[in-house]
C-alpha cells in the first residue's frame, strides 16, 4: 500500500513536471542579454549609428550559416532558383544560407505563436499587429533591434524612412523591421470597364458617378451583381459603408488604435481625441450607413454580401460590377483570370484617395514586419542579410525572381511578371518604398498614386506617430465589444438590416464596454501626448 | 500490494494495453494540468508558474456576456439533433444494406454513403453556398423555376440548425452505418434461421433480433457523442457558417463565439477558461446519461 501511494505521488509529481516543462520551456531565455553574442566577427561595420555611414558588405569571409526564416504563404514554384542564386551572390560576403519556411495565412497565428513558445530556432520570423506582434514582443520573444541596426543594418535604414521607425516602435523600442512599399495603404474601387464602355459612360470621377453607372448594370445586365463589398469577420473597414472612411476629407476619419479596424471609436481633424460615434453620432458616418442601406434596398449591394467567404472568386466569375479593393491598381491575377472566364472582361481601378500633398493624415503605421528572435544564434548574420537584401539587385532577385524567367525590368522602377513561377510576395520580407517596382501592367493614375504614397513627405503626420496602445486593463471589455460588434457591425454598414433599429440593438449591448475603452484609450493618448512636449 | 500481486500476474494483459495506456496519458491526462492556465495571467514568457494567478477574472468575458447561455443552447441543440437524427439514419441505413443481397450492389452502395466522410469541410462550404446563395443558388432557380419567388437563405437563421444537421448526416451518416454494420455482421445467423422457422417476416426479424443485439453499439455510440456534447465541431460550423453575422442566433455555438471573441488578442488563459467550462459540463453531462443508461440496461452503460 505504502509503495503504491508513493508511486502515486511520483508519477502526480511527473506529470506536473512534464505540464510545466511543456508550458514554459523558454521561460529563463528572455533575460537581458541583448547584447551580441559575438559569434561573427563585425569587420566593416560602423559602430557610429548615423544615418550617413553606409554598412558595406564584410571584407573578410565569414562562416557559412543557415538562416531560418518564417513567412507567410505558400511557396512558389521558382523558390528554390531563387535561393539558390540568392546564396550564390552571398557566398563571398555574409556567406548566408536560407532556410525558407512558408506557413499558410490560415495557421499562421498559432503555428508561429508555438514556435516562439516553445524556443524553436528560427533567425527571421513574420510578425505584425494584426497577428500577434504587440503579445510577442511583451512577452520578451523579439530582441530589440537598434543596436543591430546601427552595426549592420545602416543600408536597411536608408531605403525606409526615419517616419517608418520612429512610428513603428513597439513600447519604445525597434523590435521589428518594418515591410511596407507605401506610406499609407492604397483603396480601390474595380470597376468594370467593359460594361461601362458598354453603357457608353465616361471613366468615374466621383462616388455619385459610381453609383450612377451601378443603377446602369441594374438595368442593363440582369446576370451582374452591381455592386460587392465584404463582409465576414473583423474585416470591417471594408464593408461597403466604411470604405468610404479612406476617401472622406472633410474632416478625415481614423480608427482608433483600440478596436482594430472598427469606428465606432475614431479620430478626426488630428486632434488627439478619441470619439465615440456611441456618444454622439457623426452625420457623415452615419449618412454613409443610410447610403448603403439604399443600395442594398435597391438590389446594388449582394444580398449575399455577409456570406461571401472569397471575393476574389466571385469577382473572377464575372458575376460582380464593383468590388472594394485594398490596394491601388488591379492585381494581374485578377485581370486575367476574369478575361479568362469572361472574355472581354477588364477590371479598372478607381480611388477617390486624394493626391495633394499634406491631405492624407498618416500615422505611418505598417502593417508587416520582419522580427529576430531571442533564441537565434545568428542574430548579426540576420541583420546583415536584411541590409543585403537593401540592395538593388538583391531586392529584385528576392521580391521579383528570376529575371528573365519571373519578370522583366522594365526601367528602374517597374517591372512585368512572367508566367506564374514566382508571385511577388515582397510584404513578407523585403519590401521598402524606395526599390519597390510598381507592376509594368498597372495604368498611369494607379503608378501616380504608388509614386505619391512612396515619399513620406506627401503626407501629414498624425500628432500620434509611434503610439501604441496597451490593451491589457481593458482585454474583457474588448472581447466583450467583440462579440457584439460581430453580431451587428457588418450588417449595418453593409445595408443588410435596418439601421435605426439595429444600431439602437449594437449601442445598447456595447455602450458600456466601448466607453471603458475609449476612457483607457484617451487617457494612454494624453499620457503619450505629454510626454512627447 | 495487491495491485502489484495483479499485475504481475496478468503482466502480458497489461502488456498489450500499454500503447493505450501511455497514449491516453500523454493525450488526455497530462493535458488536463494545463487547466491550471484558465487561473492564471498566462504570459508565454513567464511559463506556467511564473505566471499571475487571476482567480475567476478569465471566465468573466465569457459569463458577462448577454450571449453565453445562448450559445451553450445553441450547442446543446445542434450537437443533439447531431447525435439523434446522425445515429438513427446510420442504423437504418446499416440494417438496410444489411438486408440487400447482391454483393456487388451492397458494397458500391456503402462506398457511396461513406464518400462524404472525405470531403473537407471547406469544399462542403462552397457546395453549401452553391446551393442556398441568393443570386444563383441551385435552389432559388429552382423555386423559380416552378413560380416561387427566391429567398435569401443566408439571412434566415430559422432553417439553420435543419441544413446542419441535413449536411451532419449526410456526411457522417455512411461513417456510423459501418460501425454498426460490423456489429450486424457479428451476429449469429442461426438466430435468424430460428425465426425463419417460426414465420418471422424480413421486418419481424430487424424489430426483434437485430435492434436488440446491437443496442449496446447504438448506446455506447450515443454516450460518446453525449460526452462531447459541449464541444461545437468547430471545422463544421465555423468552415459553413463563418462569420455571416445574422444565422447567429441559432448557430452560434461555445467553440465559434469565444474564437470569435479572442480571435485579436490570442488569450490563451481566456480560451482555457472556455474550454474548462466545456469540459466540467461534458463531464456532467456524460455523468447523468451514463447513469441514465444504466437505468435502462445495466450492460450497456460505459462505466
Amino acid at each position: 500500500m505504502r509503495l503504491r501511494k508513493g508511486m502515486t505521488a511520483l508519477a502526480a509529481a511527473s506529470l506536473l513536471l512534464v505540464a510545466a516543462a511543456g508550458c514554459g520551456s523558454n521561460g529563463n531565455n528572455d533575460s537581458g542579454n541583448a547584447s551580441p553574442s559575438g559569434s561573427a566577427p563585425a569587420s566593416g561595420a560602423s559602430p557610429s549609428g548615423s544615418a550617413g555611414s553606409s554598412a558595406e558588405a564584410p571584407a573578410q569571409k565569414l562562416d557559412p550559416v543557415t538562416l531560418k526564416i518564417v513567412i507567410p504563404g505558400d511557396r512558389p514554384p521558382d523558390m528554390d532558383a531563387v535561393i539558390k542564386e540568392a546564396e550564390d551572390r552571398m557566398k563571398d560576403t555574409i556567406n548566408v544560407k536560407l532556410d525558407v519556411v512558408f506557413v499558410p495565412f490560415s495557421d499562421l497565428a498559432q503555428k508561429t505563436q508555438v514556435m516562439l513558445a516553445s524556443g524553436e530556432d528560427v533567425d527571421l520570423i513574420f510578425d505584425a499587429p494584426w497577428l500577434h506582434m504587440n503579445q510577442m514582443v511583451s512577452a520578451g520573444y523579439y530582441e530589440p533591434l537598434e543596436d543591430l541596426i546601427a552595426k549592420y543594418g545602416q543600408d536597411a535604414v536608408k531605403v525606409r524612412s526615419q517616419e517608418m521607425f520612429d512610428a513603428n516602435t513597439f513600447q519604445g523600442k525597434v523590435y521589428a523591421m518594418p515591410m511596407a512599399n507605401s506610406h499609407l495603404a492604397g483603396r480601390t474601387y474595380l470597376v468594370r470597364k467593359d460594361l461601362r464602355e458598354k453603357y457608353g459612360l465616361p471613366p468615374i470621377q466621383t462616388y455619385d458617378d459610381l453609383i450612377k453607372f451601378a443603377y446602369k448594370v441594374k438595368e442593363n445586365d440582369k446576370d451582374v451583381i452591381p455592386l460587392l463589398a465584404y463582409g465576414q469577420g473583423a474585416q470591417t473597414d471594408v464593408t461597403w459603408g466604411s470604405f468610404r472612411a479612406f476617401m472622406e476629407y472633410d474632416p478625415q476619419f481614423l480608427e482608433s488604435d483600440a478596436l482594430g479596424q472598427s469606428l465606432v471609436l475614431y479620430y478626426k481633424n488630428n486632434d488627439g481625441k478619441v470619439y465615440n460615434l456611441f456618444d454622439e453620432m457623426e452625420p457623415k458616418i452615419w449618412s454613409w450607413i443610410e447610403d448603403a442601406r439604399k443600395l442594398y434596398t435597391d438590389g446594388l449591394i449582394d444580398p449575399d454580401v455577409l456570406a461571401i467567404k472569397d471575393v476574389d472568386s466571385v469577382i473572377n466569375s464575372g458575376k460582380v460590377a464593383v468590388a472594394v479593393h485594398n490596394e491601388y491598381g488591379v492585381p494581374s491575377a485578377l485581370q486575367s483570370a476574369l478575361a479568362q472566364n469572361v472574355p472581354g472582361a477588364e477590371l479598372e481601378p478607381v480611388t477617390f484617395v486624394k493626391m495633394e500633398p499634406g491631405a492624407n493624415i498618416s500615422n505611418f503605421k505598417q502593417a508587416n514586419f520582419l522580427a529576430i528572435p531571442k533564441v537565434s544564434k545568428n542574430k548579426e548574420r540576420a541583420m546583415m542579410f536584411l541590409n543585403w537584401t537593401a540592395q538593388k539587385d538583391n531586392y529584385d532577385l528576392l521580391a521579383y525572381g528570376i529575371e528573365g524567367k519571373d519578370y522583366e525590368k522594365i526601367g528602374d522602377d517597374k517591372y512585368k511578371p512572367i508566367g506564374t513561377g514566382y508571385p511577388a510576395f515582397g510584404y513578407a520580407w523585403v519590401w521598402n518604398p524606395t526599390m519597390e517596382r510598381i507592376n509594368a501592367d498597372y495604368d498611369d493614375d494607379t503608378v501616380a498614386h504608388y509614386k505619391f504614397t512612396q515619399d513620406a513627405a506627401n503626407l501629414t503626420p498624425s500628432i500620434l506617430t509611434g503610439f501604441s496602445f496597451d490593451p491589457t486593463p481593458v482585454t474583457n471589455e474588448i472581447t466583450l465589444y467583440n462579440t457584439v460588434a460581430d453580431k451587428y457591425y457588418n450588417s449595418i454598414f453593409d445595408g443588410v438590416v435596418d439601421p435605426d433599429a439595429t444600431w439602437a440593438k449594437f449601442k445598447k449591448e456595447a455602450e458600456g464596454n466601448v466607453k471603458k475603452i475609449q476612457i483607457e484609450l484617451q487617457r494612454q493618448i494624453d499620457e503619450f501626448l505629454a510626454s512627447k512636449k | 500490494m495487491a495491485m502489484v500481486r495483479e499485475i504481475v500476474r496478468n503482466r502480458y494483459l497489461y502488456a498489450l494495453a500499454l500503447p493505450g495506456l501511455l497514449f491516453l496519458v500523454v493525450f488526455a491526462y497530462v493535458p488536463m494540468a494545463g487547466h491550471l492556465i484558465a487561473f492564471k495571467k498566462y504570459r508565454l514568457a513567464d511559463g506556467l508558474w511564473g505566471s499571475k494567478w487571476a482567480g475567476f477574472d478569465n471566465f468573466k468575458f465569457f459569463f458577462m456576456s448577454s450571449d453565453w447561455y445562448k450559445v451553450t443552447l445553441n450547442t446543446i441543440l445542434l450537437n443533439g439533433l447531431f447525435i439523434v437524427c446522425g445515429l438513427c439514419i446510420a442504423l437504418a441505413l446499416a440494417i438496410f444494406l444489411n438486408e440487400v443481397h447482391s454483393r456487388l450492389y451492397q458494397k458500391i452502395a456503402q462506398s457511396f454513403i461513406f464518400l462524404p466522410y472525405f470531403i473537407s469541410w471547406l469544399v462542403v462550404s462552397m457546395m453549401v453556398f452553391a446551393f442556398l446563395n441568393t443570386t444563383d443558388g441551385i435552389v432559388n432557380r429552382m423555386l423559380q423555376s416552378n413560380g416561387l419567388e427566391a429567398r435569401n437563405w443566408y439571412l434566415m437563421p430559422g432553417i439553420w440548425p435543419a441544413v446542419l444537421t441535413v449536411i451532419y448526416v449526410w456526411k457522417f451518416a455512411g461513417y456510423y452505418s459501418i460501425i454498426f454494420l460490423a456489429a450486424i455482421t457479428g451476429i449469429s445467423g442461426e438466430y435468424y434461421e430460428s425465426a425463419r422457422i417460426d414465420g418471422a417476416t424480413r421486418f419481424q426479424q430487424i424489430i426483434h433480433i437485430t435492434i436488440p443485439l446491437i443496442r449496446n453499439v447504438l448506446i455506447v455510440l450515443g454516450l460518446l457523442g453525449v460526452g462531447r456534447i459541449f464541444y461545437g465541431d468547430f471545422g463544421m460550423i465555423y468552415g459553413i457558417v463563418g462569420d455571416t453575422a445574422p444565422l447567429y442566433p441559432t448557430t452560434d455555438v461555445i467553440d465559434t463565439y469565444s474564437y470569435r471573441a479572442l480571435r485579436q488578442l490570442g488569450d490563451f488563459s481566456k480560451s482555457s477558461a472556455v474550454v474548462l467550462y466545456q469540459s466540467v459540463m461534458g463531464l456532467v453531462t456524460i455523468v447523468l446519461f451514463n447513469a441514465v443508461a444504466r437505468k435502462i440496461d445495466k450492460d450497456s452503460s460505459l462505466f
